[in-house]
């Protein structure tokens, strides 16, 4: 859920398409293993991975956000395979598809302020702090300069530029970000399982996380938990319904509600809704009725 | 000093010349007609001045400052807002925020001001509110402010274009074909409010189709023909320019 907010910062507010998501949750969860294996301090842990995911995302990201629309995302996409592979065969480093920690070592529990965290409790409320954490963040830049300017990006890049808005400026700090979100899940990720490995990490997963923001609604913080909600939990509810075989065929059926979404309801479940203001004493009621078919943001 | 001065400003696509040496210069407090028949290069020149392209040849200097080769956002800080012939609003944002937008460079806020919701981010944002609304008022579509842009009737999203323009606190205000599709009374209407904005100290360039419009409120006129200028005086002389008509109507000489 929180790579998902992370990732509505960047496909949802300024319209970038990326499918290389993934890759920097596992840069965040395979900086945080390797520094946990030497015994660092968990919150030392997350500082470093959720640098380490925003530097190299912004490194990516200058090059990277010259393109626009599809070529962005097939970069992005490329990239995501790049550190996959770069992962499972770096084997001094990583210990190829063996994964972290290897024989003989381990990733320590989290301890947070002198607390450990041992059980998946414990990693629940953390989780969920940093969610809350993260839908603030996100609300309030929703509602500020710099969200107001990644909304502009996403509908129209030549007039905000015009209009004084840094836009390649502003599409790396949004990129930066949104990699900041997926370098903390990492980090917490790499804790809880107590194993990192490169399947966790798969162009699949990134596939998954742009359905959640496209299910939910694009550019909607609620809608985008909600889409997560779905992704996560409904194929656990229907496993325990339908049994074994659902496990395999649910990309066919997320494939195919996609489809539907695209067609039925291009906006989301819960279609992103701009905020009404104040415009002065004489409120004249006037409010935003959103039209069902929208193909702005689809580009 | 000059205010806005273009030296032989050049741009070739492809071999065709849009904009072939154009010399041409707007004094402080003035609006100058940019005229001439489709094609011409109008709307060219007004790309090369917010830096949308880059000229091939010639400079351009605004208060002494060249801003040819600039980013368009540094120049839009500098102070040269345009509106766009075919209206590029942000659609799916409200009116209110598509002028808030373009409070961008008049502000500073950042991530962690934002975030933590300092004294100074909260100032700023009622600043902004205030000033976007102060501009919806200004040109009179105040009672739309929380409609999305796309829902606005055609003659308001035009003016929302000039209000949004006019948040960025232009010095030079580029009005392009502002009364296209517009009928009389509604251009009339807009025409007042050019006289307005002109009389606040923007000084302002527009490119129009209507003579009328043009004669009234223009001090100046320069006239585009296939990337060159052919004229440049007051609006009765240009009227009655061989040069001009030729290139509007057609030579008239047969043999």
């Amino acid at each position: 859920m929180l790579l998902a907010l992370g990732l509505n910062l960047v496909i949802g507010f300024t319209g970038l398409l990326d499918l290389g998501f993934m890759a920097f949750y596992a840069i965040g969860a395979y900086t945080a293993a390797l520094l946990a294996i030497h015994r660092v301090p968990f919150v030392a842990c997350v500082a470093a991975a959720v640098a380490a995911s925003t530097l190299i995302r912004v490194i990516v990201g200058f090059p990277a956000l010259r393109l626009r629309g599809d070529y962005l995302a097939i970069v992005t996409l490329g990239f995501g395979e790049m550190v996959r592979l770069t992962l499972s065969n770096w084997d001094s480093l990583t210990n190829g598809p063996k994964g972290l920690p290897r024989v003989g070592e381990s990733i320590p529990p989290a301890s947070l302020l002198g607390f450990t965290l041992s059980t998946n409790l414990h990693y629940y409320y953390l989780i969920f702090a940093c969610v809350l954490g993260a839908i603030w963040v996100c609300t309030r830049l929703d509602q500020s300069r710099l969200g107001r300017a990644w909304v502009a990006i996403r509908e129209d890049e030549v007039a905000a530029e015009l209009m004084g808005v840094e836009v390649t400026k502003q599409k790396v700090v949004a990129f930066g970000l949104s990699a900041m979100f997926a370098g903390l899940a990492g980090a917490i990720f790499a804790h809880w399982e107590g194993f990192v490995t490169p399947e966790s990490f798969t162009f699949w997963e990134s596939c998954l996380l742009v359905c959640a923001v496209v299910l939910g609604g694009m550019g909607n913080i609620m809608g985008v938990v909600l889409g997560a909600l779905c992704i996560v939990l409904v194929p656990e509810i229907l496993r325990d319904i339908l049994g074994s075989t659902f496990a395999n065929a649910r990309y066919l059926l997320f494939g195919l509600s996609l489809i539907l979404m695209t067609i039925y309801r291009p906006q989301g479940i819960w279609p992103s809704r701009r905020r009404t203001l104040e415009l002065g004493p004489e409120e004249p009621g006037e409010s935003s009725s959103r039209d069902t078919l929208f193909d702005a943001e689809q580009k | 000093m000059s205010f806005l001065e273009a030296l032989s400003v050049s741009k070739v696509f492809g071999g065709i010349a849009a904009l072939d040496g154009v010399d041409l210069s707007i004094k402080e407090g003035e609006i100058l007609g940019l005229i001439g028949p489709n094609g011409a290069g109008k709307t060219t020149f007004f790309n090369v001045l917010t830096g949308l392209y880059r000229p091939d040849k010639g400079e351009i200097l605004f208060k002494d400052q060249r801003i040819d080769g600039l980013p368009p956002h540094e120049i839009a800080a500098l102070g040269i807002a345009r509106t766009f012939q075919n209206i590029r609003l942000f659609t799916n944002m409200t009116a209110m925020e598509n002028v808030m937008v373009a409070r961008h460079s008049r502000t500073e806020s950042e991530f962690f001001g934002t975030i933590f919701m300092t004294r100074s981010f909260r100032r700023e944002e009622q600043e902004i509110q205030k000033s976007a609304r102060a501009l919806l008022d200004r040109v009179g579509i105040l009672d739309r402010g929380n409609a999305l842009a796309k829902n606005l009737p055609y003659g308001d999203q035009r003016k929302l274009e000039i209000a949004r323009a006019l948040a960025l606190d232009p010095k030079l205000l580029l009005l392009d074909e502002p009364t296209a599709g517009m009928n009389a009374s509604e251009s009339a209407e807009l025409m007042r409010l050019v006289e307005k904005i002109l009389k606040q100290g923007v000084s302002i360039l527009l490119i129009e189709h209507q003579m009328r419009v043009v004669m009234n409120l223009c001090h100046r006129v320069v006239v585009l023909d296939y990337g060159e200028k052919i004229a440049d005086a007051a609006p009765a002389e240009v009227q009655k320019n061989s040069a001009v008509i030729e290139a509007y109507l057609g030579t008239s000489t047969h043999a």
